[in-house]
């Protein structure tokens, strides 16, 4: 495993640990909620779930990006990449014009348990997903001067914001399972 | 006949500028002088701790006094536990580990040197920005552990509180950074033949620490952003009054304060483990079983946390369940204990500083460790927990394992950083001077705790037998901090004038001494194929490498 | 062991934990022995000698590793066992039986309600000796900890998370405590006495703390309790028979049937009353009781008030 990929990998193995923190205090407050607000009469769940298939999608195009570069070398990565950015992109507007409208709702950070423990998780996830999409711009334009021309070197790069990327969607996976789809029980 | 190899080229990068002077220091990305400067910012940290307590000690010399005002006490108290945990004894050790781990692995630097210098520069950043808060209304004074719902905005509005949280999120995070880059440099950058199975014991036991950082780090920066949160977002998730729960805080810093502290001590294990051998002559006894141990410690720390909160009532049952993982983590720790001493039995020893340090740990580490026993037998600990017997066990495993390690790694491996000897007459003044000075300081606070003084009190009742113990305590503070300073004097005067080192000062047998004293830029020149854990005797004796002594049965 | 209060057990609670603590100490005692004295041994024995030579290289036993990893491991379990036993016994679970007192921590005294009889104590906690009174433990701020190391273990008061103790004394006596978890600024000064008496006696004592002190109406005291009211001294603390109900401060009904002002701070005498009125910083300094800048004349007075309070 190269420098890179291995760097990320103890990265993420980091970030499993805070992520597991935010949301043990998630669930602890959904076992032992106060009043106020809850997750099954504030969310969207339809809603969110068609956001999150775009995010989930934006995996699969960042791994075409991958299997493009593999293979002939610059075509076409650079559009998967931005076609990464934009599933990635259009999944934080969504997350962002969820939060106007729980805000509007009076569901705010301070609110109850609920809120606050939301907010955080959810809010964590998105700060990682911009992190992501940050980087994943940068490796595109980085393709698009033709700046990573040696394969052999380059694909360090690569591999690295790509398991970056496929971290973010599977927190993902976790959050909206717990959050959005528990909510229910 | 040994075919010399040259190291694994580091990641290409840019030849880098030559700097002199001041501008070189700062500038640097070499995984030397970042070590260096470790010890320079750590050292300066701790000299500023030690002012603190000694502040401290002189206000409870005897009791009733007004030497500083209750508010001012508890910030002296935080801010001596904050400094001496977070930058001063981590940082310490990362600077052993930075400066050694490339170079006892054959490698030219870490895996991420510009990584590397990041993780020094955060680490010493935040600590100017947490010391920041004196000037800005007040350091923080709700104890290094912050507990909740004292710490929340409600009883403690000042910022004092807030800078101990972003300052300490700083540090994490050069802290963690710097975990990460250990791990990818061991892995990645040994040099060819050795496998992890030969590493030596201080690689060994800084690349499992450096797994305990990767994951205990984490969990104090989450908790931090949600007690911030709190106090910013007025948020209640550790405030009872609001709805919340104050011993969620307590589950959650204590998940990271426990790793914690075998972070600060399994370094300082590594130290020993390297030191004991080359000073006894003969290699370490159970080499496997002090790999293996640290393994079983580094796992176990993580199932133990609860036992800082018997007293909380969590119930009888979790009481039961934490303190039997509390006593299993002590086995792991014994065989450490019983290895090193059969690794002296039948050696020849030589009773150099370095090796005196080594010898004075093992009785005080024993000592806190057994202490520490004590506590994870429930009851004992419903009457001595938040008690001076806590403190005088914190500090026999901290100061009397961690220091007193790192004190015996100075003597062993200054000569390697700087070229000279340090000098053995005045080492031998530091050390009687110093473990005098802490055994009069800690060893009486056992008692003290037992008597029914609990910690963090700005003065006491005048009960019979307290004033003596705490004066007694006082006077060994101003001695163990005499001890301190001559290490300071034996630096300055051996810098320029010591006695010069050579490559290999101590007959040792690590890939440090194979280079030069200090090292070039690039480490090595070459280096030889590994065959065995102890590279450099197999280099010395072709004949008797470890190899074939191991191969007689011996 | 008179004078370690740990080892001086005067409950059968906690006589359990005592007897047990030095058990352990003598077996850590033990392994510290031997540790010290292997190292002694091996310090004098096998010193560096000029004709010394090459000592005998040993890489390890696996045999030697597996004894010194089993026996302790056995040890503790032993160990472990005792330990249960020795929870249980000082701390038995309450069942269904309520609590006799509410032991309320807050910055920075000691709230003490009796249940039964209605009793609010603040600081010094009387109890019927050898009778085991079961103490709910609260906190109406930030997490304290009750601890009497020679009656019982310590527990916390965590606001939110109410604990109980079991509080027993063989024999009549006063018996000092402190608060074991920093708490603030006066953390120092939270400290605890519970005065065991007889039957008799605890039974005389309630009813004097339940009886509704006359507030007297001239000379100097009289003086005083019109300022106890004016100089809105009633919204902190508690009297029994005037206007102020409030637990900000402890209450102040049997002021003078206290040994101590300030939870310790300082005794209790007419002379430290006034100088903890006229200026409460120079007992107990950074508490939450405020500067009321009182005149010599009205600190007099208060003082002569709360005097007859008793």
């Amino acid at each position: 495993m190269s420098k890179a990929k291995l760097g990320v990998a103890m990265f993420i193995v980091s970030e499993v640990n805070f992520f597991l923190l935010l949301i043990v205090a998630y669930a602890f407050y959904h076992a032992y909620p106060g009043a106020g607000p809850t997750a099954a009469d504030s969310l969207d769940v339809p809603r969110t779930a068609a956001f999150s298939v775009l995010l989930f999608s934006s995996s699969a195009t960042m791994w075409m990006a991958g299997r493009c570069y593999q293979r002939e070398g610059q075509r076409g990565v650079a559009v998967w990449l931005i076609l990464t950015i934009l599933l990635g992109g259009a999944f934080l507007l969504g997350q962002i014009y969820e939060y106007i409208e729980l805000y509007s709702h009076g569901v705010t950070f301070s609110r109850n348990m609920f809120g606050t423990t939301f907010f955080t998780l959810t809010g964590f996830h998105g700060i990682h997903v911009f992190v992501g999409l940050t980087a994943i711009a940068i490796v595109a334009w980085l393709v698009l001067l033709g700046e990573m021309k040696e394969k052999e070197r380059h694909v360090q790069a690569f591999e690295a914001v790509s398991l970056y990327w496929h971290f973010v969607d599977a927190v993902w996976v976790v959050i909206f399972t717990l959050v959005y789809l528990w909510a229910f029980l | 006949m040994s075919q010399a190899v040259a190291p694994e080229a580091v990641a290409a990068l840019p030849v880098a500028e030559s700097h002199e002077g001041l501008l070189a220091w700062v500038t640097t990305v070499d995984h030397k002088k970042l070590g260096i400067l470790y010890f320079i910012s750590s050292f300066s940290f701790f000299v500023i701790g030690g002012i603190e307590a000694l502040v401290m000690r002189v206000q409870l010399a005897a009791p009733g006094l007004h030497i500083v005002s209750p508010d001012m006490f508890n910030q002296l108290f935080t801010m001596h536990g904050t400094t001496m945990i977070f930058l001063v004894v981590v940082p310490m050790l990362l600077g052993f580990m930075t400066y050694l781990v490339p170079l006892m692995i054959g490698a030219r630097d870490m895996a991420f040197p510009r990584l590397n210098a990041m993780s020094f520069w955060t680490q010493a950043l935040g600590g100017i920005l947490l010391y920041f808060s004196f000037a800005a209304g007040g350091a923080p004074n709700a104890g290094w552990f912050a507990y909740a719902p004292l710490s929340e905005h409600a009883y403690t509005s000042l910022l004092g509180v807030d800078y101990w949280a972003i300052g300490l999120a700083a540090i994490g995070i050069g802290t963690l950074a710097a975990g990460l880059n250990f791990i990818v440099t061991v892995i990645t950058l040994r040099a060819p033949g050795m496998r992890m199975s030969q590493v030596p014991l201080f690689v060994w036991m800084s690349f499992i620490n450096s797994w305990l950082i990767l994951l205990a780090m984490p969990i104090i920066n989450a908790s931090i952003v949600l007690l911030v949160a709190d106090r910013f977002l007025y948020s209640n998730i550790f405030n009872p009054s609001g709805g919340g729960s104050a011993m969620l805080w307590q589950h959650f810093f204590w998940g990271f304060g426990h790793p914690e502290v075998y972070i600060m001590i399994l370094p300082a294990f590594g130290i020993i483990s390297e030191i004991v051998p080359v000073f006894s002559r003969k290699p370490i006894y159970g080499y496997e079983f002090v790999a293996g141990s640290t393994l079983a410690i580094a796992f176990l720390s993580f199932t133990v946390w609860a036992h800082h909160m018997f007293a909380v009532g969590m119930g009888h049952y979790w009481d039961a369940v934490f303190a039997a993982c509390t006593m299993l983590i002590a086995v792991p720790t014994g065989i450490k204990i019983f290895n090193w001493i059969a690794t002296m039995w039948g050696g020849q020893l030589r009773l150099k500083t370095a090796m005196l340090f080594a010898i004075a740990f093992l009785v005080t580490f024993t000592i806190g460790g057994l202490t520490g026993v004590a506590f994870g037998v429930v009851p004992i600990d419903w009457q001595l927990t938040d008690t001076y017997f806590v403190v005088a066990h914190f500090h026999f495993t901290v100061f009397g394992g961690a220091a007193f390690a790192m004190f015996g790694g100075f003597y062993y491996w200054f000569p390697k950083m700087s070229g000279r000897m340090l000098s053995e007459r005045i080492g031998r003044w530091q050390f009687w001077l110093t473990v005098i000075g802490f055994y009069l300081t800690f060893f009486v606070q056992h008692f003290l705790g037992m008597m029914g003084m609990p910690r963090r009190v700005f003065t006491y009742p005048d009960l019979p037998g307290w004033a003596t113990l705490n004066l007694i305590s006082t006077f060994g503070a101003f001695m163990l901090a005499a001890g301190v300073l001559l290490l300071v004097w034996n630096i300055y005067v051996s810098r320029l004038n010591g006695e010069r080192a050579g490559d290999d000062p101590w007959d040792g047998w690590t890939l440090e001494w194979l280079t030069t004293s200090p090292p070039p830029e690039e480490n090595f020149d070459r280096v030889p194929p590994i065959r065995g854990r102890r590279p450099l005797w197999d280099l010395k004796h072709p004949d008797r490498t470890d190899a074939v002594l191991d191969k007689a049965g011996l | 062991m008179l004078g370690i209060a740990t080892l001086n057990p005067l409950s059968p609670q906690a006589h359990s934990i005592s007897s047990l603590f030095v058990g352990i100490l003598f077996f850590l005692f033990a392994i510290f022995l031997l540790v010290t004295s292997l190292i002694t041994i091996i310090v004098l024995r096998f010193r560096e000698r000029p004709d010394g030579g090459e000592p005998r290289p040993v890489f390890g036993s696996r045999v030697i590793e597996i004894t010194w990893t089993a026996i302790p491991f056995l040890s503790l379990v032993i160990i472990f066992f005792f330990m249960v036993r020795t929870m249980h016994a000082a701390d038995p679970p309450p069942g269904d039986r309520k609590p006799d007192i509410d032991i309320v921590g807050h910055q920075w005294w000691w709230e003490a309600d009796y249940l039964q009889s209605g009793v609010m104590a603040a600081n010094e906690i009387h109890i019927p000796v050898d009778t085991p009174i079961l103490v709910q433990v609260d906190s109406a701020d930030v997490i304290h900890d009750f601890w009497v190391p020679e009656l019982a273990r310590k527990v916390d008061a965590v606001p939110g998370h109410p604990n109980h103790l079991w509080l027993q004394a063989d024999q009549p006596g006063e018996y000092l405590g402190a608060c074991a978890e920093f708490c603030g600024q006066e953390h120092a000064w939270m400290r605890i006495k519970v005065i065991a008496q007889s039957k008799e006696d605890f039974d005389a004592w309630q009813r004097a703390q339940l009886s509704v002190p006359a507030t007297p109406a001239d000379g100097e005291a009289g003086q005083g309790a019109k300022l106890f009211v004016a100089d809105t001294c009633v919204n902190c603390h508690t009297i029994v028979g005037t206007p102020g109900n409030q637990r900000i401060g402890p209450d102040l009904t049997h002021i003078a049937s206290r040994t101590t002002l300030g939870a310790g701070a300082a005794e209790n005498t007419q002379e430290n009353l006034y100088r903890w009125l006229k200026d409460p910083d120079s007992i107990k300094p950074q508490s939450h009781m405020p500067n009321f800048q009182l005149s010599d004349a009205d600190a007099h007075a208060l003082t002569a008030y709360l005097e007859t309070l008793k």
